[in-house]
């Protein structure tokens, strides 16, 4: 009786890949990643050739940032389903997080293809828009005459195109790429929450804020002391802004006087 | 009138309820038409958002944004990237970095933006101090 009794436990069957990753996917939509990591690494030794395996392996990478072994598990899905829609929707985030736009766009449109009604990568794709290339100006803006407060850490203004104009210190350029991109995406978020376009940001790290003020045609950005006041913040952007747009509008009537081309003044 | 979309399972799991209750915290502020919790990878871990709003594709955009912050901050060398607003004529994006995912927030324009701001550092801390790592980041898969 006894041995009836204990039967149950003492030969309960091994568990399958299939319920071990459900059991990791989870634990992963209630954010604990390291749990469900190792319920994947479990499952997959059971059933190493497993696509939901392989697949939920880069999710949970990607949820913990560790962004190499996600691309390689992203492509091991892609060798055996080359069109997998998921997958390439994950390669291109890591591709867009890298700077690599052009990656980015090419995987979300092959998503696209094999699955068109896929909301989140058309999302993605919409919010890559390429923005209009802006013609060299004939007359660049003097944005060098912009006064900095004292205790501007940098500042950065981007043309329509994304393309740097201005950069303080000059190595802060590469940051103006990111600040362009960064906009763009925030821009995006805004369109599809109804709200408009964008307008002012702020950008905040452990050691500086970045104050923003962006239209169709313009992004500046000015990176201050994490303890300036917003308000301070504010109203220094604001006034940068303003600067550059007289400048802007100069430049622009100079050109209309005298329309010989030259070179744009630009840092990148 | 807000709908509730939950990607948690209802398991009724103390971490589970964590999650919506910060959710529903940053939601009931006084101008806050949405909340959500998004993983690093786009998945929706809890969102309250309006019936008008597409959360799936919001998600997807706000989690590559939020990386991209992550990336850019510890590219350009700078210190670890927290909070981001960006706002346009009809309403602010709040968006802050957590161990597990980016804590978003839609909000009117005319919403406090101290108590916001507030709110969400509240909401990150809650999410850290629960969801610290049971094992060192990298030791698995």
């Amino acid at each position: 009786m006894l041995t009836r009794l204990w039967r149950p436990a003492t030969s309960r069957r091994p568990e399958t890949a299939a319920e071990l990753f459900g059991q990791a996917d989870r634990l992963r939509r209630a954010g604990r990643y390291a749990e469900a990591s190792q319920l994947v690494l479990r499952g997959l030794s059971v059933d190493p050739a497993s696509i939901t395996g392989h697949l939920l392996s880069a999710y949970l990478h990607v949820a913990r940032r560790t962004v190499e072994p996600a691309k390689r598990e992203f492509r091991w899905v892609l060798a055996r389903e080359a069109s997998h829609p998921r997958a390439l929707l994950g390669l291109a985030r890591l591709a867009l997080e890298e700077g690599d736009l052009d990656a980015g766009r090419e995987a979300l449109v092959r998503a696209l293809r094999a699955y068109p009604e896929f909301p989140e990568a058309q999302a993605l794709l919409d919010g890559l828009a390429a923005r209009r290339p802006t013609s060299p100006s004939a007359v660049p803006p003097r944005l060098d005459r912009l006064r900095l407060p004292v205790a501007a850490r940098g500042l950065v203004v981007c043309g329509r195109d994304g393309v740097v104009l201005d950069a303080r210190p000059a190595t802060a350029a590469p940051g103006g790429q990111r600040v362009a991109r960064a906009v763009t995406l925030a821009a995006a978020v805004l369109r599809r929450a109804g709200f408009g376009p964008l307008r002012r940001g702020i950008i905040e790290d452990t050691g500086e804020a970045c104050f923003l003020r962006a239209d169709t045609t313009l992004t500046l950005a000015l990176a201050l002391p994490r303890t300036t006041h917003i308000t301070q913040g504010l109203l220094e952007v604001n006034r940068l802004w303003a600067a550059a747009q007289h400048e802007l509008a100069i430049a622009k009537d100079e050109a209309l006087e005298a329309p010989v081309p030259a070179s744009t003044r630009r840092v990148s | 009138m807000s709908r509730l979309r939950l990607g948690l399972e209802m398991d009724g799991s103390s971490r589970g309820r964590q999650v919506r209750d910060i959710v529903h915290g940053l939601r009931s502020l006084h101008g806050v038409r949405g909340a959500l919790l998004v993983a690093p990878d786009g998945f929706v871990i809890a969102a309250d958002v309006p019936p008008n709003v597409a959360v799936e594709p919001l998600a997807a955009l706000a989690a590559t944004l939020g990386r991209d912050l992550e990336v850019g901050a510890s590219k350009l060398g700078g210190g670890a990237f927290q909070t981001a607003l960006f706002s346009a004529d009809d309403g602010t994006l709040y968006l802050a970095a957590s161990r597990i995912g980016f804590v978003v927030t839609l909000a009117d324009p005319q919403a406090n933006f101290q108590a916001i701001r507030g709110a969400l550092e509240e909401a990150v801390t809650l999410i850290d101090s629960g969801w610290s790592p049971a094992t060192p980041a990298g030791t698995a898969i």
